[in-house]
């Protein structure tokens, strides 16, 4: 809201970083890990005094190079392009706070990048121990760079003490920094391991390239041992809200891991067999898939740990739309269009209903909302949500859904959304639920209102003929049913009214006329008589009495005047007061 | 008035002088790696279509160093960004937004044009003569890369256009129709194939007594590059600072006397620089357009804080003081020299053993 948005309807930045970053941290820990690597293949060549194994690794390290240098060193300045491009207020805000972290980074960076070109420009023509220190040189450079940044990534997901006094130390060693960078340490080995494998079955020599596939996949699953062991380590700082999202409760998260567990699985048996039992097996295309298991597996965990601290894109501090959590009891008093800079509509008003709306939808729900685009289209998530459903289901999105912010803003912006969603996306109509005295809401608004968002009503049709005693019953324990709904919320009359209309009963209709009645008696009786004392009173008068009665009450008692609505409104009146009778039996 | 769309900045650790001072350290480095990539680039691909057998070897010459000189920019260019984004940040970030589109596919390109750089290095006698066309297209991209900053470091300076956000929400919004773009752009690129000619000079020179010949040439062809470009180079700066605004246009002509001081003194080191290139002084004239460069980048970030004096000054950043991070920003700044110093150290060794060797 400080900042404006880039808005690609149908793109989302939220795919961009994804896209980016994906492929860069793929690369980037290649570019920590393979210092090792590159160290210990050239010790290797020369412990076998083996001019092909040295003549691998500097054709490995060419490669290295060309892979780490171009594209990991440009697509990490793209992640950073990225995020101030999706994300400015979350990366302004980082960038201030830790500036400094960035900058000690930037000196790690440019030794690696010297060290990188002297390792390799000096392969064969630096005598071997310098050559080996250089190596160790980029290697720690690189591993330190990790480090810095795991520190920055870090504070996004769990903050600890930072998001109280922004502290920089406490930040940079927030909870998961030690897990998080042993588990990245050894992600990185094993990539390196993995792109071993890669350049080893492109080896010519068949002795060098049993020799060195052998040595790759030994590499590669003892690091993967160790990344699953820090992994749950890792998972296991996690705040409850993130692990509650890793363990299934993100359908993000949930839509990703069984890839994931494929990527991983292949990539243990092509290790496995095409490394260790039959090296010969590592051809061109068995390495290459390996490089694609590989490269599923770190997406997966890169997803999952972006997708771990939603709503937040800094736990805590603020949600993935920019807006600051501390800001919000403020905007919704205050209004959120008042408050944010880049809108045109500073007022929500008739005329600018849907205007106002898309603006409010550009601000808080783009930022992991595309409009018509493949990721997270809210047209296809709002499809069977009419205006008045998303009316209160924007009242209570995050506590339905905790992966989702609140709405934040004043009622009329919520309408606002509401009408942009349901207008202007879906040209259904945007009609106002009425809240006159008179009519209380029945059954199916009730279902809209309150169950529509995650249900079609064919999705429930297996209440049909269900008890509605035993409706209500489920109502009240929606919870128990599944972690992800809270017990209805609606008055006692209200759960019956659903029940009735989730039941299917034909007494909805009775129903129906019963609170009609009772409004009326709100308005016309209520003044001097509560609903209790009519019991007794009434007594044993039946229904035709009683609406009888109601035509001359002053007969009764000189002081009432007689029931002074039109014949409908007698009859659902009887009808209450009968109904009440029946009630005290 | 329309009203401004400036977002609040955030709070900074140490007093924005620090951050002053260290954008511009570090921006005339990255300054001078792009000007040598760019007009060392400019003036490979020059030689390489010319078709002299000396001609192609300094080619050569230029194409192996190229890749490394790009990282240099790269990396010479993250330090600057990174310091501009905490005294500008909430001019910069929406600048950026704004152009977002145009700003994103930088890095594709600059992808393209980096491994371009690569191939022409490392296939460069095996390419024949697709060789040139592949430089010919990194440069073209890396001189578009230059074109997008431009607008986006112009734009930041000019919050009053960020009202027209409403109208490029999917970040399509350029800079280069306001009248001082064009003369900033080319001052700015001509600047860097002046510079570039000292370069290939440069790498010419180095390890001379196996090759006199091209270094001879390259120095003659660097420098004669040099004052021909910087000569027009001179014009195009008065044009610059004739499109200016007025109030801005006269900061440098006694409005400000740090500003007119400045200009003055660039105004003999152009001349300075001139006058050697002309007489043929490679290390005069070097030292000249060095002091040049630094110069010209800080009257640029002087143009920068006029532009946006009367909505912002650096001095209304709030610090939030804590000093450490600094201090250990600094620590492992030095202790980053010495691993650079011992790297070099062990290179020249080999050189010179190689040297000795024959
Ligand atoms: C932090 C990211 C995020 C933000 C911000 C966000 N959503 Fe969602 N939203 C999601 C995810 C994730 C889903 C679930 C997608 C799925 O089920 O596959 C979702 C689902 C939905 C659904 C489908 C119903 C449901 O409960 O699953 C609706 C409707 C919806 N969002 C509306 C909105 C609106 C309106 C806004 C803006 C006020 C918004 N969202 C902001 C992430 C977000």
């Amino acid at each position: 809201m400080n900042y404006p948005v880039w808005y690609l309807p149908e793109t989302g930045g939220g795919f961009l970083i994804a896209l980016i970053s994906i492929l860069h941290v793929f690369v980037s820990h290649f570019a920590v890990g393979g210092g090792l690597y590159l160290i210990y293949a050239e010790k290797k060549g020369l412990k076998e005094n083996s001019q092909p194994i040295l003549d691998f690794t500097k054709k490995h390290a060419r490669f290295f190079l060309l892979v780490t240098m171009v594209f990991g060193s440009i697509s990490g300045v793209g992640i950073w392009f990225i995020i101030a491009l999706v994300n400015p207020a979350a990366t302004s805000l980082l960038i201030h706070n830790f500036v400094f972290a960035w900058a000690i980074e930037w000196v790690f960076f440019t030794v690696e990048i010297g060290a990188a070109f002297v390792y390799y420009y000096m392969f064969g023509r630096m005598d071997s121990r310098t050559h080996l220190q250089v190596g160790w040189l980029y290697f720690i450079a690189a591993w330190m760079s990790l480090l810095v940044i795991n520190g920055i990534i870090g504070v996004m997901l769990t903050p600890g003490s930072w998001a109280q006094d922004m502290d920089f130390w406490a930040g940079f060693f927030n909870p998961s920094f030690f897990p998080s960078l042993v588990f990245r340490t050894f992600i990185a080995l094993m990539i390196a391991a993995c792109y071993g494998f890669l350049s080893a079955s492109f080896t010519a020599d068949a002795g060098t390239r049993i020799s060195m596939t052998r040595f790759s996949a030994k590499w590669a699953l003892v690091t993967l041992v160790f990344t699953l062991i820090s992994g749950l380590w890792y998972l296991s700082v996690l705040p409850d809200q993130s692990q509650g999202l890793v363990m299934g409760k993100s359908p993000t998260i949930a839509a990703i891991q069984p890839l994931t567990a494929a990527g991983f699985v292949s990539f243990l048996l092509l290790m496995l067999v095409a490394g260790i039992v039959r090296p010969s097996l590592n051809l061109k295309p068995v390495a290459g898939l390996a490089m694609i298991s590989a490269l599923v597996v770190m997406g997966g965990f890169e997803w999952t740990r972006e997708a771990a601290r939603r709503p937040y894109v800094i736990n805590g501090v603020m949600y993935s739309n920019s807006i600051m959590k501390k800001d919000l009891a403020a905007l919704n008093d205050g209004g959120f269009l008042r408050s944010a800079l880049w809108v045109q509509n500073k007022e929500v008003s008739e005329e600018n209903l849907e205007l106002a709306g898309e603006e409010i939808f550009i601000n808080q729900c783009y930022a992991c909302h595309t409009v018509g685009g493949i990721n997270n289209d809210i047209i296809a998530a709002t499809r069977t949500m009419s205006y008045r459903a998303l009316v209160s289901y924007l009242k209570k999105i995050h506590e339905l859904r905790y992966f989702m912010p609140p709405f934040v803003g004043t009622e009329q912006e919520g309408r606002a959304l509401a009408a942009y969603i349901a207008g202007g996306l879906h040209g259904k109509e945007v009609q106002e639920p009425q809240q006159d005295a008179g009519s209380v809401a029945k059954g199916p608004a009730l279902f809209e209102e309150n169950c529509a968002s995650c249900h079609a009503l064919e999705d429930l049709s297996s209440l049909q003929g269900v008890a509605k005693e035993e409706i209500v019953a489920m109502l009240r324990t929606l919870n128990e049913i599944s972690e992800e709904m809270e017990p209805f919320g609606g008055s006692v009359e209200a759960h019956g009214q659903l029940a009735a209309f989730l039941g299917g009963h034909t007494d909805t209709a009775q129903q129906e006329t019963a609170i009609d009645g009772k409004a009326i008696f709100e308005t016309h009786c209520r003044l001097c008589h509560g609903v209790e004392e009519m019991a007794p009173m009434i007594g044993n008068i039946d229904r035709q009495e009683i609406f009888t009665l109601l035509g001359r009450l002053d007969q009764l008692e000189s002081s009432m005047p007689p029931f002074g609505g039109t014949a409908e409104e007698q009859e659902a009146l009887a009808d209450f007061l009968a109904s009440i009778n029946q009630g005290g039996k | 008035m329309n009203p401004l769309f400036i977002p609040q900045p955030d709070t900074i650790p140490v007093s924005w002088g620090w951050f002053q001072f260290l954008l511009l350290l570090t921006f005339p480095l990255h300054m001078l790696a792009m000007n040598a990539m760019l007009g060392g680039l400019a003036i490979g691909l020059a030689q390489h279509m010319c078709g002299g057998t000396l001609q192609k070897q300094l080619a050569h010459r230029i194409a192996i160093a190229l890749p490394l000189v790009i990282a240099f920019v790269v990396n010479f260019g993250v330090a600057p960004l990174l310091f501009v984004q905490v005294l500008y940040g909430q001019f910069l970030y929406s600048s950026s937004v704004l152009m977002g589109t145009f700003w994103i596919l930088i890095v594709p390109m600059l992808i393209i044009a980096y491994y371009g750089a690569y191939l022409y290095d490392f296939r460069f006698t095996q390419l024949g003569s697709a060789g040139p066309w592949i430089a010919a297209l990194s440069f073209f991209l890396l001189a578009a890369i230059g074109f997008f900053f431009s607008n986006n470091m112009l734009l930041m300076a000019l919050p009053e256009q960020f009202g027209d956000y409403f109208s490029h929400k999917n970040g399509t919004l350029l800079s280069f129709g306001q009248p001082q773009f064009w003369p900033r752009y080319l001052h700015m690129l001509l600047g860097a194939l002046a510079i570039g000619g000292l370069f290939v000079a440069l790498l010419g020179r180095f390890r001379k007594d196996l090759h006199p010949d091209l270094a001879n040439h390259a120095e003659e062809v660097g420098l004669s590059s040099f004052l021909v470009l910087t000569f027009a180079n001179v014009l195009i700066g008065f044009w610059y600072l004739l499109s200016l605004p007025n109030e801005l246009m006269l900061l440098f002509m006694g409005g400000n006397v740090g500003a007119t001081i400045a200009f003055g003194v660039a105004l003999l080191l152009a001349a300075g620089a001139l006058f050697a290139a002309y007489k043929k002084r490679y290390w005069l004239t070097f030292y000249h357009a060095i002091a040049l460069v630094v110069v010209m980048t800080f009257m640029r970030s002087w143009l920068r804080s006029a532009y946006l004096k009367d909505v912002f000054t650096l001095d209304q950043l709030q610090v939030v003081p804590q000093y450490s991070p600094m201090i250990f920003f600094f620590i492992t700044l030095v202790a980053g020299l010495v691993c650079l110093g011992w790297l070099i150290k062990k290179t020249r060794d080999v050189f010179v053993l190689e040297g000795k060797q024959g």
